[in-house]
């Protein structure tokens, strides 16, 4: 039996937020590491180094107007004859009191001490994961623009914020790029509970059974609501599962591609 | 609001450097200046032009009877005076750190590009063409179309961000150099350890491991550490249950 977990508009997002991340990470780290052999042969695939940055500041363009909508989104899915229940209530994603319980109960459950906590809809580390595009896209984003504009910004700004700027930006994205590809690449693929991948984003549903192992407390919210027979859904189409899990794969694949490189070839560059 | 954002996009960046150099005044024939404070001369606005000898200041002018006497380099028209084989040496036997700078490294630049043929001016010489009060005018504009005074104090040379002499040269690149480390260290040491032992929980769950062992193994640990602290601070023996917990 499959729980309904993300809807259409949901998954758009994080198709949209996959690929622009993707696609600024590799030509990205093609210009960082440029003096290196890996950098030479990324940037290759984006059409240069001069290319690389062209394609580098559209899609951050993209990926700032992709933000925006989402915003304009979040606004609205905000119940204003009941804000404090959209924003602190259980589905909600902002983090609370009862995240940092949840995390403590869980640090003690992988060491054998007691039973895992109860999770509800979100999980602390989802919650994390999500709010950490909120910081680190509206850095980049001014830090990016600040370098691609170097001339307006010193019209405003001296010269040595250009300085900062560059660090700021390689050290977000670095920290971005790592926090993606090891922490994850390895909750939503590797570790033993969602091997071979979690197919929740892209399907939009997930195993009853594996959510009542999870996130008990969710379920047992549903059914007191009354709202769980309606949150069943279909399982998808095969040709669909087979297009998501070798998109999974590339993704996971280019993902640890430049992960691996940019650890062997790190000693090799200047973050500023 | 979508109007601004086009024109910042698509607008072109300025020019008055460009403007400001074609003056008809005198040009500098030199490396070093002629003296003459010329019409396209901007007075910095946060940098102040070198006046001073450093370490010496008498009443309001920052100048003193001991200044000829002081030899900075950073402030002699030949920067390389009077140094011994000096013709036979290259930039960075002496200069290895200015010469790992994104300028050379990623365009190719020469030292030669930037600070111009022998005799080499120090950058801070009042009549340098490297001096703040020029050098959008006369280095950086060779390549940045444009370039304005504000622009002219970005560091080519940046020092190390981690390092301690960093704190009293360029103090927000030493603080952001640390906060940036700080925070991906930091998020990295708690969240790969949490996804690993939360993935070697679940690894020990789905191959089945007997419940009791994995627990006896939590109140092993526990009690041990215990044992440890009650050992170290309080100097008793482990209670009769945390032995016989153990496994």
């Amino acid at each position: 039996m499959l729980l309904k977990r993300f809807s259409k508009t949901q998954r758009l997002f994080h198709l949209f937020l996959m690929l622009t991340f993707l696609i600024q990470s590799g030509t990205g780290f093609s210009r960082l590491f440029i003096t290196t052999d890996f950098g030479r042969s990324l940037s290759s695939l984006f059409g240069g180094y001069e290319m690389a940055i062209v394609i580098h500041f559209w899609t951050g363009m993209v990926m700032m107007a992709g933000f925006g909508v989402h915003v304009v989104y979040l606004l609205k899915r905000i119940n204003r004859r009941n804000v404090l229940d959209s924003l602190l209530g259980p589905d909600s994603l902002v983090l609370g009191p009862q995240d940092a319980q949840h995390l403590f109960k869980r640090i003690l459950w992988t060491a054998g001490l007691g039973s895992p906590p109860r999770l509800d809809r979100w999980a602390y580390w989802e919650k994390f994961d999500y709010w950490a595009v909120f910081w680190g896209l509206p850095l980049l984003a001014v830090t990016g623009i600040m370098l691609r504009f170097p001339l307006l910004t010193t019209l405003i700004l001296p010269g040595w914020v250009l300085n900062i700027a560059a660090l700021l930006h390689r050290a977000e994205a670095i920290l971005a790029a790592s926090f993606i590809f090891i922490v994850h690449f390895f909750i939503g693929h590797i570790r033993p509970f969602s091997f071979p991948m979690n197919e929740a984003m892209f399907s939009g549903s997930v195993h009853l059974e594996e959510v009542l192992k999870e996130k008990p407390a969710w379920v047992e919210r549903l059914k007191q609501e009354g709202k769980l027979e309606f949150m069943i859904t279909k399982p998808p189409a095969p040709w669909y599962r087979v297009v998501y899990f070798i998109f999974g794969y590339i993704a996971l694949g280019f993902g640890i591609y430049i992960l691996v490189n940019g650890i062997i070839y790190g000693r090799y560059i200047q973050l500023h | 609001m979508m109007g601004l954002f086009m024109l910042l996009i698509f607008s072109p960046g300025p020019v008055s450097a460009q403007e400001e150099v074609t003056s008809k005044i005198y040009r500098y024939r030199e490396r070093v200046a002629t003296g003459y404070y010329e019409g396209y001369e901007v007075s910095p606005r946060r940098a102040r032009a070198i006046l001073e000898t450093p370490g010496v200041k008498r009443g309001l002018v920052p100048f003193g009877r001991s200044a000829s006497a002081v030899r900075t380099r950073t402030r002699l028209p030949d920067s390389h005076r009077g140094l011994n084989f000096y013709e036979r040496s290259t930039c960075i036997e002496c200069h290895p750190e200015q010469a790992r700078n994104l300028h050379s490294v990623r365009a190719g630049i020469t030292c030669r590009q930037c600070h111009g043929p022998e005799p080499i001016p120090a950058i801070n010489h009042y009549y340098s063409p490297m001096n703040l009060i020029r050098r959008h005018a006369y280095v950086c504009s060779k390549c940045h179309e444009g370039a304005n005074s504000g622009f002219a104090g970005f560091y080519v040379h940046e020092p190390p961000g981690t390092s301690l002499s960093t704190l009293k040269s360029f103090p927000s690149l030493f603080y952001t150099s640390w906060g940036m480390l700080l925070l991906l260290v930091g998020t990295l040491a708690f969240f790969v350890p949490h996804a690993l032992m939360v993935g070697l929980r679940e690894l020990l769950e789905k191959t089945k491991v007997p419940q009791n062992l994995t627990k006896k193994l939590g109140l092993f640990i526990r009690n041990a550490i215990m044992a440890g602290l009650r050992k170290r601070f309080m100097n008793t023996k482990p209670s009769k249950n945390e032995t016989e917990d153990a496994p």
